[in-house]
């Protein structure tokens, strides 16, 4: 237990320590982004992703010292994760294209793949139990890393939504590998637990820092690599429902690939500051115009749903684990 | 409030229950099937996972659906009032 606090403290107290000093470095150097949805439209400084990626760094070594059996696995995780945030944050400086950044990420899986951290036999399913996708498994790995990392990058509409879905994913997806006796995956998500609540609190509704594309695409890879590596394939699907259904409403309602600022807005401000979702049948339908479907409501309140949609999804991704327990 | 978090619990609970039957179906159902006229194993596994591959997107179909008709009937309330 002792070894466990110390892999999540060391992660927790580095991202805390480095955050205010990112902040201020990306405040000086005005790299950052407009906060649309409050009224008087702030500066907000962006690429917080970096103490994340900071923390997480700190909190892998500290799995690795403590516990040299999970080696191959932490750095293959790290590595994935690292791949991914130079991708967000080649983004963040280039604006890569719709179709850029997905196939970039798909590289994020190449240490998983080098190193085989992955099971070789496949995805445990409820019911179904072992599979044997020896041949299959592998290629779809790429697709899973791109598909959760640009899906957690879609899903960044009001303060604190992204940062806080994905610290209420890694809790369940902790949770599930203790149900399943996943250690990799139970060392994975304490790893990254710190470094995201940290942000999360400097992310939360008034956001002080964005995370950039370096955040969300490292955070989503973050989490489609322990689903991977921890053998929670099945598990995180549920847990991720909430970015799916954003991520695959926005798709198929456009019928591309697209970025935010080439359709129309999904959700419009009103004068007396609270959010609205736009009649225009072109705006992709997103999870965000959902829960603004039934009528306007400040961005606070919209953030609220949003965790806890997340936190539904959270609940029954816990009870999909526990099917696998007793059906398999 | 509550009612956006209903519109949402109904939503993710019927895809998941779907999901799992979707499973409990592959395994009792489609697995175990004999395929009249076929004695290839390769062919059957084929045209198994053919079948499944036809109910997730299926699945993935009535989810689009359900959000889709939710979300217009949510917007057209909406406006009524």
């Amino acid at each position: 237990m002792l070894n466990e606090t110390l892999i999540f403290a060391s992660g927790f107290a580095v991202t805390l320590s480095s955050m205010p000093f990112v902040i201020r470095t990306m405040r000086k150097k005005g790299i950052g982004g407009i906060d649309v949805h409050k009224k008087d439209k702030p500066f907000v400084p962006e690429m917080g992703g970096i103490a994340v990626l900071a923390g997480t760094a700190v909190s892998v070594v500290t799995a690795i010292l403590l516990f040299p059996e999970s080696t191959n696995a932490a750095l293959s995780f790290l590595a994935c994760v690292f791949i991914a945030g130079l991708v967000g944050a080649v983004d963040d400086f280039k604006n890569l294209n719709a179709k850029a950044k997905p196939f970039l990420t798909l590289f994020a899986s190449l240490p998983i793949l080098i190193m085989h951290t992955y099971n070789p036999r496949g995805v445990v399913f409820p019911f179904i139990g072992q599979t044997r996708m020896t041949i299959v498994y592998p290629f779809l790995i790429p697709l899973a890393i791109a598909v959760t990392s640009n899906a957690t990058n879609m899903m960044d509409p009001f303060n604190g939504t992204m940062s806080g879905s994905c610290t209420l994913i890694t809790i369940f997806l902790l949770l599930s590998a203790v149900i399943l006796g996943r250690s990799s995956a139970l060392l994975l998500c304490l790893c990254l637990l710190g470094p995201l609540l940290v942000f999360f609190y400097y992310n939360k509704y008034p956001s002080k820092i964005f995370s950039g594309d370096v955040g969300s695409l490292s955070i989503g890879a973050a989490l489609g690599a322990i689903s991977v590596i921890g053998g929670l394939e099945v598990v995180a699907l549920v847990a991720f429902a909430p970015q799916i259904m954003n991520a695959f409403y926005g798709l198929s309602s456009i019928g591309r690939l697209y970025e935010r600022r080439d359709v129309s807005r999904p959700v419009m401000m009103l004068e007396d500051g609270r959010l609205m979702a736009t009649k225009d049948p072109k705006a992709p339908i997103t999870l965000a115009r959902m829960i603004l479907a039934r009528g306007p409501l400040y961005e606070r309140e919209a953030a609220l749903l949003f965790l806890v949609v997340s936190a539904i999804s959270g609940f029954l991704a816990l009870a999909t684990a526990y099917l696998i327990v007793v059906t398999t | 409030m509550i009612r956006r978090i209903i519109d949402f619990i109904i939503i993710l609970l019927f895809v998941w229950v779907c999901m799992i039957l979707g499973l409990w179906i592959i395994d009792r159902v489609i697995v175990p099937m004999n395929l009249a006229g076929v004695t290839n194993n390769l062919l059957s596994a084929i045209f198994k996972v053919g079948i499944s591959a036809f109910l997730v997107l299926i699945w993935l179909w009535i989810w689009r659906e359900i959000v889709k008709r939710s979300f217009w009937h949510a917007i057209k309330k909406q406006q009524d009032y």
